[in-house]
């Protein structure tokens, strides 16, 4: 019997609705899509770009600004890369998943852009201080989680959009932990919203976006075979074939129209009431136990991840003991270190977290469970 | 100009303008391009009136000297 806690990282199962996607794909649309002229490619093309449309209706952008790649670390390192090419300063949030920190990191390294980093704090007011106070003239990108991946930590993302509109500063936003838990818009002032396709939005795995308001350039950073222009050895700049060189995944990218409509029908606001319920539950069952230490504040907002830790004993020690009776919880750093510096937490937590096909009366015998460790 | 080809940039730009155009009783469909690599639309009606409402809606486009044969 398998449980699954890390919807996290990926959802499992998927709807059915998305399992018929994969499995019709795979029947009907196998072409290479914008490669051909014959009946498979042109049948191929249309359903991608159907599967374009329902994203960019979701987010509300429009369907040429809707980039499918292979998930949301390529999306922040084609964001991140991609903007800060010719230098300048970046501000990244001080609980940055590795997909943004990293690049981010290394552009720094090799001096080719300076970095700052944003300290969060419980309260909304401080966080944006936080970032106001590090930006210079020079300031070209912010890069902030919507919903932390270790805590689930909501940052006050609509507020920092604003401070980068009055600055004229790009807003790469990483939405992994939010899309199809919370209701993120472009115009919440992202210009740039990176997120993986096979977590809220119950896509297959090998799926992300990255959706441009088309305010700022991205520079590609690979080139290649695009399905157009092919007579010049310069790679279009054209959204969204300048950022998909190669052949698209098709499969995946009909599985995540499938997916979000799956999210529209069951309700953003459901899932998220739905996943936090569980969230709260499984709190209050592990609150009696005193070596449990449960990393939330009493301030801040969370999308429904809790992030734990077992006084005297290893997070991957428990997360193992509890596999063993079939639960699948993720133990240890969780990709990333920053949130993990920002908690105090060297040696990584253990992350609960739901998705809409957990059920309360599992998370309390998960608990049971673990106050018996 | 009635009949005529319009070069798009890209498969998706080309699906976005068929689909405005075919939305304003404008009759298009996509087409492979004969010389070079990419999709065009093969309007039949005015282009005048197409290409104005491609150009209100930012949809890059190019259409060339030769007309469309029937």
């Amino acid at each position: 019997m398998i449980i699954n806690f890390d919807n996290a990282a990926t959802t499992f199962p998927k709807p059915e609705s998305v399992r018929r996607a994969a499995a019709l794909a795979m029947e009907k649309f196998g072409g290479n899509a914008g490669r051909g002229g014959h009946e498979l490619s042109m049948r191929t093309s249309e359903a991608l770009y159907s599967a374009r449309e329902t994203v960019a209706d979701f987010f509300g952008a429009q369907p040429e600004n809707v980039v499918f790649t292979l998930n949301c670390t390529y999306a922040l390192n084609m964001a991140v890369q991609g903007i800060m090419k010719n230098g300048g300063h970046m501000i990244i949030s001080g609980i940055e998943h590795n997909s943004a920190a990293r690049p981010a990191a290394k552009l720094a390294a090799e001096k080719k852009i300076s970095l700052s980093i944003a300290k969060i704090y419980p309260e909304r007011q401080k966080t944006l201080e936080s970032f106001k106070n590090l930006i210079r003239d020079d300031t070209k990108a912010i890069v902030c989680t919507i919903a932390g991946n270790v805590t689930g930590q909501i940052l006050p993302y609509k507020e920092i959009a604003q401070l980068c509109r009055k600055y004229n500063i790009c807003f790469i936003a990483d939405g992994a932990q939010a899309c199809g838990i919370m209701n993120i818009k472009m115009s919440d002032g992202i210009n740039i919203l990176c997120t993986a396709g096979h977590k809220g939005l119950y896509g297959i795995t090998g799926t992300g976006l990255l959706i441009s308001d088309g305010k700022f350039k991205i520079n590609p950073i690979i080139q290649g075979g695009t399905g157009s222009n092919s007579e010049s050895l310069v790679q279009p700049d054209i959204l969204p074939e300048g950022l998909e060189s190669g052949t698209v995944n098709v499969t995946g990218a009909m599985t995540v129209k499938a997916g979000i409509e799956f999210v529209r029908k069951t309700g953003v606001e459901n899932i998220f009431a739905h996943e936090e319920k569980i969230c709260r539950r499984f709190i209050q069952e592990l609150k009696s136990d005193k070596r449990i230490k449960i990393y939330r504040d009493g301030i801040s907002e969370y999308a429904p991840i809790v992030s734990f830790n077992i006084n005297s004993i290893p997070p991957e020690k428990t997360a193992s003991r509890l596999a063993e009776h079939g639960y699948c919880l993720r133990a240890g750093l969780h990709c990333a270190a920053l949130a993990h510096m920002h908690l105090g937490t060297e040696n990584g937590t253990v992350r609960f977290s739901p998705s809409v096909f957990s059920r309360e009366e599992n998370a309390v015998r998960l608990a049971s469970l673990i106050k018996n460790l | 100009m009635n009949n005529c080809f319009a070069e798009m940039p890209s498969y998706t730009y080309a699906v976005k303008a068929a689909k405005l155009l075919n939305s304003r009783n404008i009759n298009c469909k996509i087409v492979r391009n004969d010389k070079k690599c990419g999709y065009s639309l093969a309007i039949y009606g005015k282009c005048r009136n197409a290409a104005d409402i491609l150009n209100k809606y930012s949809i890059p486009f190019n259409i060339p000297d030769e007309p469309l044969r029937r």
